[in-house]
C-alpha cells in the first residue's frame, strides 16, 4: 500500500481541511468566553438596592391600588384565585393580580436586580432564608398571629430576629399503609406506634410474601434526605442545623434514624425506587410496598396514579421513636414572602393575611373549590385555629377507604416538633449527606461513616463557605 | 499532507495587486487622507452594533466572571475579594477532581467508539452496495435531530432496572438484571451509550463528507494491491479521513468537557455523584449561588479544555507531518 500513499494524500487533502492552531485558538477562545460567561449569570452589580418601602404605611381601611403576587404556575395558583372574590369584597379598592411564574428561576434575579419585583411571592420553605436579606421583615405584622401559627413554620421563616415569611402550609409526616396486606399478615395497624413495631410488621409481611419490600427507601438523594429530616425532626426538633446554624448531624437522633434505615435495607425490607416513578407506582400498587412513612402528600399517588390498590390504603400517625415521643415530623412546606423592594407591600400583606389567617381565606383554599371539588388534601394549613380535627375543610378520600384524613392530618400538623431550621445550603447537602444516605441504603456505608463523612464534607464545603 | 487551514487570507502579493477599495463618489483627487478617515469612521459605525453587543454580552460578562472568580459572592450582598481562594479550594477538592475524572471516563467511553464507528458506518454507506442507503442515513441521523429531553425520557424507561425493556430482554435470555442507571459500575457507560446514540448522527455527517471526498481510484488501487475490506478500511479510509477525525475529536472534547444535560436528565449525577461531570459540578455551584467558585470552576475548565484540544491537534498534526 505504501506505493499509493502519495495518491491517497492528495486525494484526501482536497475535500477536508484541518484546523490550524491559530483558528483553533480562535474557536476555543470563543467557546471559553461562553463557558466562562456561565459563571456570571447576573450581570447586575451586587449590593445595589433601592430604598425599601415601609410596610405598614397604609391603614387597611385606606387600602387601594393594585398588587401583583407571584405563584408557581400550577394548581395552587388556580386555587388562590378562588380567594380573590372574598378579598375584593373586603377591600373593594384593591385589585389583585395573581401571576403564574417560574419562581425558582425568576424571583432571585428580580430580588437582586430590583427590576420587575412583585409585591409578594409564593416560596418553598427551603428557599426563604436564602433570600432573607431581600425580604421584608414581617415581625410586627405577624405578632398577633404568632400564637395561632404552628411553631416550626415560624422557625423556618426566621432569619436571626427577623420573621421574613408568612407561613402557608404544613406538610406533616404520616404512616400510609395497605390495610388489606396488614390484615392478611395479621398485623394490627393500631399497634404500629413505634418504629420497632413498624419493622416487625414489615418482617411479618415479608414472611408471608418473600418478594415484599414493604418500606420504600427513596432513591432520589434530595428527597431521601428530606425523608431523613422528617425522621430526625421527630426526635430532636432540629434537622441538620440548630438555630445558631451549628450542625446537628452527629447526634443520637441521626444515629437512631440511620440505624433503623440500615436495618430496613440489610433485612431486604426496603424497596429502592424514586418517588412517583413508574417503578415506585408499580411497587406500591402491586403490593410490594405496603408501609410508607412519608409526607401527607403521598396521597397524591393514592388519588392520582394507583389503580389496583385504590381504597386499600389508610393513613395513621407516624410511629414514635420513643415511648411518648412525637408522632409527627416535617417533610415540606411553603410560605409567602414580601420583597423589600415591593412597590405595594401593604396590599400584598393584606391579601396574604386574608388568604392564610381568615376563615374565608383558608376555607377557599383547602375546602371544596373549582380546582379540587373535594378540597386540597395534599397539605394542611399552618394556622392552629384552622387545624381543628372536628372541623374538616376537605372531604374524606375514596382512595383511603373514605377515611377521615383531615383528623389524622391535623393532629400530625399540630404535633410537628418545633425548632426545625432549613439552612440556605440545604439542597447542596444532597451531594454529601444525600449521597452517603444512598450508600447506606445500598449497604455500602456504615452509620458511623455516613455521619462522620457527611459532617466533615458539609462543614468544609457548605457551612464554612456559606 | 498539505497544510490546509481555515485561514483564507490572500497572499500579500495578491493584496497589493488587488483593486483599490471602493472609491468615494465626488471626491477630488488628493483628498485621500480625509477619505480614509471618513471610511474608517464609516467602518466603525457599521460594525458598532456588533461591538456593542459583543461588549455587553461577551466581553463584560467575561471580565465580570474573572472578577467573580476571585470573589466570594452568593448573588446578594457585598462582593468580597478572596484572592486565589476559590481556585485553591477547587484544586484541593476531591469532588472537583472526581468530576473531571468522570468526564475523562466519559470521553474514553464515547470518543474512540463514536469516531471509529462513524468512519465505519460512513464508509459502509458510501462505498458498499447496500440498498436503501438514503433511508439508512436518515435513520442514523434521526436521533441527532430528535429533542434530547424526549430521547432521555425514552432512554430512562428503556434502561430502568425494574421494568425497562433492556433488562427484561436480558433476564429473558438468562442474563443478569443490571442497574444501568442506579449503580456506579453502569451509570457512566449508560450515559456514554446515550450520548453515542444521540450524537452519532453529527459524527456521521462529518465522516460522510470526508469519506465521500476520497476518490474511487484510491480504492481501486487498494483493490489491485490485494487489500480486503478490513485492510482497506484501516489503511486507506482511516488515514485519509484523519483531518475530519481531528476536527471531530476536538469538537467532541469541547462538548464532553461541558457535558451537563445528559447526566442531569438520566442519572442526576448519581448514584453517589458517580456520574457528576465537570459541567454538572459547575452547575451545582451556580445552583448553590456560589458564583465565585462557579466562575473559578469555569476558568479552570477553559484552561483544561484549551490544553487538551491543543494537545489533540498537536498529536494529529505530528502524525500528518
Amino acid at each position: 500500500m505504501s506505493s499509493n500513499s502519495s495518491e491517497h494524500r492528495s486525494a484526501a487533502d482536497q475535500p477536508v481541511a484541518g484546523p490550524s492552531r491559530r483558528s483553533l485558538l480562535r474557536v476555543l477562545g470563543a467557546a471559553g468566553v461562553g463557558a466562562a460567561a456561565v459563571g456570571a449569570l447576573s450581570a447586575c452589580a451586587p449590593g445595589s438596592s433601592a430604598a425599601p418601602k415601609a410596610l405598614g404605611s397604609v391603614a387597611p381601611s385606606q387600602a387601594k391600588g393594585s398588587t401583583t403576587l407571584w405563584f408557581k404556575d400550577d394548581d395552587i395558583l388556580k386555587v388562590f384565585r378562588g380567594v380573590v372574590p372574598s378579598f375584593t369584597k373586603k377591600y373593594p379598592a384593591v385589585t389583585v393580580n395573581l401571576v403564574g411564574v417560574d419562581i425558582d428561576k425568576k424571583l432571585a434575579p428580580a430580588l437582586i436586580s430590583g427590576a420587575g419585583v412583585p409585591d409578594g411571592a409564593y416560596l418553598g420553605d427551603g428557599s426563604v432564608l436564602g433570600q432573607a436579606e431581600h425580604l421584608t421583615d414581617l415581625t410586627s405584622q405577624m405578632a398577633k398571629y404568632r400564637a395561632d401559627t404552628v411553631q416550626y413554620k415560624l422557625d423556618v421563616n426566621t432569619d436571626g430576629q427577623r420573621l421574613v415569611g408568612i407561613p402557608w402550609d404544613t406538610d406533616p409526616g404520616l404512616l400510609y399503609y395497605r390495610e388489606d396486606i396488614l390484615s392478611a399478615a395479621k398485623v394490627d395497624p393500631t399497634q404500629l406506634t413505634s418504629y420497632d413495631a413498624l419493622l416487625d410488621a414489615a418482617r411479618e409481611i415479608k414472611g408471608r410474601n418473600p418478594k415484599a419490600q414493604p418500606i420504600p427507601l427513596e432513591q432520589d438523594p434530595d428527597l431521601a434526605m428530606q425523608w431523613l429530616m422528617m425522621l430526625v425532626n421527630q426526635q430532636q426538633g432540629t434537622g441538620m442545623v440548630d438555630s445558631a446554624g451549628k450542625l446537628t448531624i452527629d447526634t443520637d437522633a441521626f444515629r437512631t434514624a440511620l440505624t433503623w434505615i440500615k436495618k430496613v435495607a440489610d433485612e431486604g425490607l426496603g424497596a429502592r425506587s424514586k418517588f412517583a416513578s413508574t417503578a415506585q407506582i408499580a411497587q406500591a400498587d402491586g403490593g410490594t410496598v405496603s408501609l410508607v412513612p412519608w409526607a401527607i402528600w403521598y396521597n397524591f399517588l393514592v388519588q392520582g396514579t394507583f389503580k389496583k390498590s385504590v381504597g386499600h390504603w389508610r393513613a395513621a400517625q407516624l410511629p414514635a421513636w420513643t415511648t411518648g415521643g412525637a408522632r409527627s415530623g416535617v417533610m415540606g412546606g411553603s410560605s409567602f414572602v414580601i420583597p423589600a423592594k415591593a412597590a405595594n407591600p401593604d396590599l400584598a400583606w393584606l391579601f396574604y393575611e386574608h388568604a392564610v389567617y381568615s376563615a374565608e381565606g383558608y376555607q377557599a383554599v383547602f375546602g371544596s373549590n373549582s380546582v379540587y371539588p373535594n378540597g386540597l388534601n395534599t397539605a394542611l394549613p399552618s394556622v392552629k385555629s384552622a387545624l381543628n380535627p372536628q372541623n374538616s375543610l376537605f372531604k374524606p378520600l375514596a382512595g383511603l377507604g373514605n377515611e377521615n384524613l383531615w383528623e389524622v392530618g391535623t393532629q400530625a400538623s399540630l404535633a410537628i416538633p418545633p425548632g426545625y431550621r432549613i439552612p440556605t445550603w440545604f439542597n447542596q447537602a444532597d451531594a454529601y449527606l444525600g449521597a452517603n444516605l444512598q450508600k447506606l441504603m445500598d449497604g455500602k456505608m456504615s452509620v458511623d461513616a455516613v455521619i462522620k463523612q457527611s459532617v466533615s464534607a458539609i462543614q468544609t464545603n457548605l457551612v464554612d463557605r456559606a | 499532507m498539505a497544510n490546509l487551514t481555515w485561514n483564507t487570507r490572500a497572499p500579500q502579493s495578491a493584496q497589493q495587486d488587488s483593486p483599490p477599495a471602493r472609491r468615494v463618489r465626488g471626491r477630488r483627487p488628493g483628498s485621500g487622507g480625509s477619505r480614509a478617515r471618513q471610511e474608517r469612521w464609516w467602518g466603525l459605525a457599521l460594525i458598532s452594533p456588533f461591538l456593542l453587543i459583543f461588549a455587553a454580552f461577551t466581553a463584560y460578562p467575561l471580565v465580570y466572571a474573572l472578577e467573580l472568580s476571585f470573589s466570594d459572592w452568593h448573588g446578594a450582598g457585598v462582593l468580597r475579594w478572596v484572592g486565589w481562594s476559590n481556585y485553591s479550594y477547587l484544586l484541593t477538592n476531591g469532588d472537583f477532581w472526581a468530576s473531571l475524572g468522570n468526564t475523562g471516563v466519559m470521553w474514553l467511553l464515547i470518543v474512540p467508539v463514536q469516531t471509529l464507528g462513524a468512519v465505519a458506518v460512513a464508509s459502509l454507506l458510501t462505498r458498499s452496495r447496500l440498498r436503501f442507503k438514503k433511508t439508512l442515513r436518515t435513520v442514523v441521523i434521526l436521533p441527532y435531530v430528535t429533542p434530547l429531553a424526549a430521547m432521555a425520557q425514552a432512554f430512562v424507561l428503556l434502561f430502568d432496572d425494574h421494568f425497562g425493556a433492556v433488562d427484561r430482554v436480558l433476564t429473558a435470555l438468562g442474563g443478569p438484571n443490571i442497574g444501568w442507571l442506579t449503580t456506579t459500575t453502569w451509570a457512566k457507560p449508560a450515559i456514554a451509550l446515550f450520548v453515542i446514540w444521540k450524537t452519532s448522527g453529527f459524527a456521521l455527517i462529518i465522516m460522510l463528507a470526508a469519506v465521500q471526498g476520497i476518490t474511487p481510484e484510491v480504492y481501486e488501487a487498494a483493490s489491485l494491491d490485494g487489500a480486503g475490506p478490513v485492510r482497506t478500511f484501516f489503511s486507506v479510509t482511516v488515514p485519509l479521513v484523519r483531518p475530519a477525525v481531528g476536527f471531530f475529536v476536538v469538537i467532541s472534547t469541547l462538548g464532553i468537557s461541558q457535558m451537563f444535560l445528559e447526566p442531569f436528565m438520566i442519572t442526576q449525577g448519581g448514584p453517589y455523584n458517580s456520574s457528576t461531570t465537570s459541567g454538572m459540578y459547575l452547575y451545582n455551584h451556580i445552583r448553590a449561588s456560589d458564583l465565585g467558585t462557579g466562575a473559578a470552576n469555569s476558568f479552570l475548565l477553559v484552561v483544561l479544555v484549551l490544553l487538551l484540544s491543543l494537545a489533540a491537534v498537536r498529536v494529529l498534526r505530528s502524525r500528518e507531518d
